[in-house]
């Protein structure tokens, strides 16, 4: 009797993990669509089964087993199969991970198929997601993902001096008294605000520009008022900002706020702030090729590349662009972080979304391009 | 009888009554001793309170208390009290002492040139102890660029602040301020700098890796140049696309790199300052 | 039920007594004669909320000798001087009761950057002074104060406060 419960107990627990391990997987939904963190089939038959166990083993970091299971027509070796999943040069790719997926058909015969997936991935900035085309054949009777030639940029060895301005900040050793350290915060200005509906709540946008000779550290905050006077909320920039503006740089600006809207707003109270910061005036990023396109799924996007001048890597580029109606007005603020490393005197594409309400609005933009690069201040 | 005894009776318990007393010093300056008189005899607690102090002891009545120098730094309203069986209290000032320094403010740090009433300054006399000085004297205040004066005024204080208010110069430098009153004196550096750059023009030419574009040396309009860092953006516009360069600029200049294979129209801005435009070629 | 109705009154009470310590600090200001630069409407009605705030950590931190209420509400010489008061008075036993203020203020002086006001303060209150618990002195007093009060990160904060014999 005194035995009955543990063994109880340890049957039950031996059940469920027979059941983890062999049971069906999350994925549920119309049938076609493979999701989520699904679980390896033995025999890919399908190509969703063959897509979900290349998937499997990339979300399990299962290299091995992922890179010998794909077709014998791919492209490239193990190490840029590897590389092109965990990313290099510290890049945001190099710090995130997939946490899950969603893919569809695109089309399909008997030994070719073209599958879109979504893949969801988490990153230090945030969940981001990501549409990739996938293209399987049949080989025999089990179906492998047929892996593209990427490119990696080659940049060549060479030596690049850095001749680019650098302001360091000195608190200096004069005593506290009142008044003697004499440095004022950096001048900046708001020059436009546009307040909106949107579908996720109310957004505050605009651009601010650096009037001052020396770099500062921006952020813009913005209080809604309701009619009595009383505050209804107050939000930041946080991210949707260039931070760090040199001088007579310009940044636009977006500050969103959630489930609120606009009919209760009486007064928008913007407040932006500036402190002292030390900077550079390199790497130099330009923003080639910029146009507005539909991409693969119909959705307005403003692409282009960026491209590194200077000889320092970019670790995590992050793209802001402002678009304007054709008063001039700022009427979008879209942002994006590319997913590779910028290395030196090389490019890498980007593309940031516009709103399907807006995109036959645009009629110009501006692009800024902030960034992160580990091991500098 | 009775009236004999109530007589007496007012009389003891009016000597009791004007047993003890205390007279402060009518004003006192800050930093110097001073003395509260006391009256009546037996012993008593005596009470000092005024900003930063809080004290209490023991004294015989009929003596001087001493009031130390360091007990009466701060200038406010002290409160003495002295009790025995009842209390009595008496209140004085302490005012600053004479000034031992000038606190001088001057604002901004960095101003842009030929600017009308750009510059301010704020100065405050305090005696060595911290206190506001709060009685009229006359600051003096000199503008130098380097070794030489550029203007020079008085301002009498008034509850204790004297200001200045005056134009940046054309040229841009360091302007020292000098805060001065008796043999005090305070010095602030003001850096005047170039306004948002004027007349910006560009040059601009094809070659194999794109167009190489440059501003000529950036300049405000009385003449000033740019300093270096200021970020310059170029922009080139064709059929197709566009591309942007945010370049800072460098001993006076800033040059790009764009790509742009066709017809192209190459614009310039800084700032809210806009330049000339540019037309190129396509490529070969 | 006659918990309830204990547990009540003892909410009621704490409730009063708390609306009771806000209300008793009252400030007027008058910003019409500040010079060279005019007072804005919306730093009129922060310096009223700080200055007030201020006084009613002074009543605070005297009456129940803590430093604590000082912080967000002085800087320079100011709070130097209540810090010293404050902590000479838990040495010597005493405290100090500021009932029932009345501040009339007008600004007199407001920098053309905006970084410095002077203010001059016409304070009505009830001064009580204590020895450990004993009441030893009471008096209603009128004291001029001569202020300066200058921008912190999110609020004005009292730097100089001098008494005078008058202004």
């Amino acid at each position: 009797m005194k035995f009955t419960l543990p063994i109880i107990l340890v049957a039950v627990t031996a059940g469920l993990m027979t059941l983890a391990l062999f049971g069906p997987g999350h994925a549920s939904g119309t049938v076609g669509i493979a999701a989520g963190s699904a679980v390896f089939s033995a025999k890919a038959s399908t190509p969703e089964q063959g897509l979900n166990n290349l998937l499997s083993d990339v979300q399990r970091r299962n290299w091995d087993r992922a890179f010998s299971a794909l077709s014998t027509t791919s492209a490239g070796n193990k190490q840029s199969f590897i590389q092109d999943w965990t990313g290099s040069d510290g890049s945001l790719r190099s710090f995130s991970s997939l946490e899950g997926f969603q893919a569809r058909p695109l089309h399909a015969t008997n030994d070719d198929a073209q599958m879109r997936v979504r893949l969801h991935w988490t990153t230090p900035v945030g969940p981001i997601e990501d549409v990739r085309d996938f293209h399987l054949i049949r080989e025999g009777d089990t179906w492998k993902v047929a892996w593209p030639k990427m490119q990696i940029s080659s940049v060549p060895a060479q030596v690049i001096p850095v001749t680019y301005l650098r302001w360091d900040l000195v608190s200096g050793n004069a005593s506290d008294e009142w008044g003697s350290k004499n440095v004022d915060a950096p001048h900046v200005r708001i020059i436009s605000m546009n307040a909106v509906d949107s579908a996720e709540g109310a957004v505050v946008m605009g651009e601010v520009v650096n009037e001052d000779t020396i770099p500062a550290f921006v952020n813009v905050n913005a209080a809604l008022v309701d009619g009595s006077g009383a505050a209804i909320d107050d939000e930041s920039s946080f991210d949707k900002i260039d931070h760090v503006l040199l001088p007579k740089q310009v940044t636009p600006y977006r500050i969103d706020f959630p489930n609120i809207n606009l009919k209760n707003v009486k007064n928008v109270r913007m407040d932006v702030k500036a402190t002292l910061v030390p900077a550079s005036a390199d790497p130099v990023i330009g923003v080639m090729n910029q146009k507005v396109v539909s991409d693969v799924q119909g959705k307005s996007i403003l692409q282009g590349d960026l491209m590194n001048e200077s000889g320092q890597t970019v670790n995590i580029p992050h793209v802001i662009a402002s678009f304007y109606d054709n008063n001039g007005k700022v009427i979008w603020v879209s942002d994006g972080y590319v997913n590779h490393a910028l290395l030196p005197q090389s490019g890498e594409p980007f593309a940031v979304e516009i709103p399907r309400s807006l995109a036959n609005k645009v009629q110009s933009f501006h692009v800024v391009v902030n960034q992160y690069s580990l091991g500098r201040s | 009888m009775r009236r004999l005894l109530t007589i007496c009776a007012a009389a003891c318990l009016g000597a009791v009554c004007a047993a003890q007393d205390l007279h402060g010093p009518t004003s006192s300056t800050a930093g110097e001793e001073a003395a509260i008189s006391t009256t009546g005899s037996g012993k008593a607690t005596f009470y000092l309170l005024g900003p930063g102090v809080s004290r209490k002891s023991d004294i015989s009545l009929g003596s001087e208390v001493h009031l130390q120098a360091q007990d009466l730094q701060n200038a406010g309203e002290y409160f003495a009290v002295l009790c025995s069986d009842t209390c009595r209290s008496s209140s004085f000032y302490v005012t600053a002492a004479k000034p031992a320094s000038l606190t001088f403010l001057v604002h901004p740090s960095r101003v842009p040139v030929g600017q009308g009433d750009a510059v301010s300054g704020v100065a405050f006399p305090f005696d060595q102890f911290r206190n506001l000085v709060l009685t009229p004297a006359t600051v003096n205040f000199q503008l130098m660029a380097g070794t030489a004066s550029l203007s020079s005024r008085s301002a009498q204080t008034r509850d204790g602040i004297a200001w200045f208010r005056t134009a940046s110069q054309k040229s841009a430098g360091t302007l020292q301020v000098d805060a001065s009153l008796g043999d005090l004196s305070a010095r602030r550096a003001v850096q005047q700098v170039a306004s948002d750059p004027c007349n910006l023009r560009i040059k601009g030419e094809r070659t194999k890796a794109g167009i190489l574009v440059q501003t000529e040396p950036v300049r405000d309009c009385a003449g000033n140049p740019v300093p270096d860092g200021t970020i310059v953006t170029f922009t080139a516009t064709e059929a197709n696309g566009r591309s942007t360069v945010d370049a800072p600029i460098k001993q006076g200049v800033a040059r790009a790199q764009l790509e742009a294979p066709g017809a192209t129209v190459i614009s310039v801005a800084s700032g809210v300052a806009m330049g000339n435009e540019l037309r190129i070629g396509a490529q070969p | 039920m006659s918990r309830i109705v204990m547990i009540f009154a003892l909410l009621l009470a704490s409730s009063l007594s708390s609306y009771g310590a806000d209300s008793a600090v009252r400030v007027e200001l008058d910003s019409t004669k500040a010079s060279p630069r005019s007072v804005e409407s919306l730093t009129e009605q922060v310096i009223l909320r700080d200055y007030r705030f201020a006084w009613m950590s002074v009543a605070q931190a005297v009456e129940f000798n803590t430093l604590d209420p000082l912080e967000g509400a002085f800087t320079g010489e100011a709070k130097q001087w209540l810090s010293q008061s404050v902590t000479n008075q838990q040495r010597s036993g005493l405290s100090q009761r500021y009932a029932d203020q009345n501040h009339k203020v007008q600004a007199v002086f407001y920098a053309p950057e905006g970084d410095v006001m002077e203010l001059h303060d016409t304070a009505e209150y009830q001064l009580q002074i204590f020895d450990g618990g004993k009441l030893i002195h009471e008096e209603h007093v009128v004291v001029h104060y001569v202020v300066l009060m200058t921008p912190a990160a999110d609020r004005w904060v009292i730097r100089h406060l001098q008494a005078v014999p008058q202004f």
